[in-house]
């Protein structure tokens, strides 16, 4: 009797080493995907703050604004959604904090899963739950709006994922660099601020001040609004944006999983 | 050592902590410049028509958003004192009879609250072109008054919060409610009738509404005359608050 666990354990351990990195890779990401749904009230707040947001601060700002050629109110959704995503993806970095935090990285590292998966996984794991998260309302904004086009959907949700990816590296790298919890909260929300705002998701271009009009094409969030924008909108594909995007990800994904695993392998866990 | 001799100490002990990472009163400046010299910027470009620049109508709201980040953060600190780094025992142990320490506690929050929005209150006084008038002394006590309702609402929270979820996800929540609910971008009449009781019931809308009418400016809709009206509205609700602050620390504090 008391063999057999201790055989299947042995058995089980064999099987997930011999498993395929894509396979190791999707298990992480799982898991960090069944861990933002096992904390329901923040998927609740973010939810009731896009809510607030559109149906409330847009549609009562919107009537306050009256530009020729510029429906604020459908310009906000789209870029809410954006924001949204934006802000869920952040929330990687706060899961990877604590982990190191309360000494769960501890045990996640006895997993017999290789530090490169491991990383990818985990990366993978917070733009996969973001995506999933934002869906509904891209839903709402899309039913609302009456986009049914399948192809600019599909487009607008690329983008969508492509910029979760990369804040997803971006929110690694701040919550491996940072020590202190108090200031990597106020950091990570300064930078969520920063590159939301700062951004063309909530307000055209062309009304900012010029000392952000320099900076905010540049924004991620920028690339994937616009890229959602043409394609839900105008049914265009916002090549340069597109780029922009994956050049994001390519930058932060790779800072990203170099900072964490120099954290793993010669930081604190060396 | 006599009670009024000990509630500074207890609040230098707040502020000293605040002071321990500087690089934080930074970061919560820098907030303050996104949301006024970008949001608010944008948004006074995009609203026209309101009778007056839009831009000083929100501009308040950024200083008070500030203010609100750093009430809640002394709230953040006294969670953290209790759940991560047990320090309620110790402080058991001072010299000081449990109200006096629970009320300097929500006091020193309203310091570092004030410290913390020190120069945005300055650009918004510089703003409003009562930068060297007695009003900047009524523009401190309006951020210090909203304050002090926050602080005490962020020490009920961190009383009844025993994970950082829940606390979080109060926290979200009441700045929703703060932000979106308020005065803060819109009129009250701008509402719906049935929002309208939520929104005139909000601080924020009256500490924005006694910073307006600080303004020379005279906007559209807002009473004119000196702010002491809205201050006295405002002291309701933040007593109140205070008051709840104070009360749920006393109870936390029992072992």
């Amino acid at each position: 009797m008391s063999s057999s666990p201790t055989l299947g354990n042995g058995l089980s351990k064999t099987a997930i080493a011999e498993k395929s990195p894509t396979h190791l890779i999707v298990q992480m990401a799982l898991r960090d995907v069944s861990v933002l749904f096992r904390t329901p009230w923040i998927i609740i707040t973010r939810a009731l703050a896009f809510i607030i947001q559109l149906f409330v601060f847009a549609f009562l700002i919107s009537g306050l604004i009256h530009i020729p050629g510029l429906n604020f109110f459908e310009y906000y959704a789209v870029g809410s959604v954006v924001a949204t995503i934006a802000s869920i993806s952040f929330v990687i970095g706060y899961d990877i904090f604590e982990e190191a935090e309360e000494g769960v990285l501890d045990y996640l590292l006895t997993l017999p899963i290789p530090r490169r998966e491991f990383i990818i996984g985990r990366a993978l794991g917070g733009a996969m739950r973001a995506i999933i998260y934002t869906i509904p309302m891209f839903l709402i904004v899309a039913f609302v709006w009456g986009f049914t086009q399948p192809l600019s959907i599909l487009t607008a949700l690329l983008a969508l994922f492509l910029l979760a990816f990369g804040v997803t590296g971006m929110s690694i790298t701040v919550a491996v660099s940072v020590k202190s919890a108090n200031r990597f909260d106020v950091v990570l929300a300064l930078l969520e601020l920063a590159v939301s705002r700062g951004s063309t998701a909530l307000y055209p271009i062309t009304f900012m001040p010029f000392y952000v009009s320099l900076f905010a094409p540049f924004s991620p969030v920028s690339f994937a609004a616009d890229t959602a924008r043409m394609s839900l909108v105008g049914f265009t594909l916002d090549l340069p944006a597109l780029a922009g995007l994956v050049a994001f990800v390519v930058i932060f994904l790779g800072l990203g999983a170099a900072f964490y695993f120099r954290r793993l392998e010669g930081g604190i866990y060396g | 050592m006599s009670n009024t001799r000990l509630i500074p100490l207890i609040i230098e002990r707040d502020v000293r902590i605040l002071f321990s990472d500087a690089f934080l009163v930074a970061i919560m400046f820098a907030n303050f410049a996104i949301d006024l010299f970008v949001t608010a910027a944008t948004f006074g470009r995009l609203v026209t028509g309101q009778g007056a620049n839009y831009f000083l109508f929100i501009a308040p709201g950024s200083n008070l958003i500030t203010a609100m980040v750093a009430a809640f953060q002394s709230g953040r600190d006294v969670w953290r004192e209790k759940y991560i780094k047990d320090l309620t025992s110790y402080l058991l142990t001072l010299p000081v009879q449990r109200p006096v320490l629970a009320f300097s506690r929500v006091l020193g929050g309203v310091v570092r609250s004030v410290i913390a929005t020190f120069p945005g209150t300055l650009v918004i006084c510089y703003l409003y072109d009562i930068l060297f008038t007695p009003k900047i002394f009524v523009a401190y006590l309006i951020v210090g008054l909203f304050s002090l309702g926050i602080v005490g609402l962020s020490m009920a929270i961190s009383a009844f919060s025993s994970s950082i979820e829940t606390w979080v996800t109060v926290r979200s929540a009441i700045q929703l409610y703060l932000s979106f609910l308020s005065a803060l971008f819109y009129q009250v009449s701008v509402f719906p009738s049935f929002l309208a009781p939520i929104v005139s019931s909000n601080p924020m809308t009256w500490a924005i509404q006694a910073f307006r009418q600080l303004s020379p400016i005279a906007f559209a809709q807002v009473p004119a005359g000196d702010s002491l009206g809205s201050i006295a509205t405002l002291a309701g609700p933040s007593l109140a608050f205070a008051l709840l602050g104070t009360i749920c620390y006393i109870w936390y504090s029992k072992l």
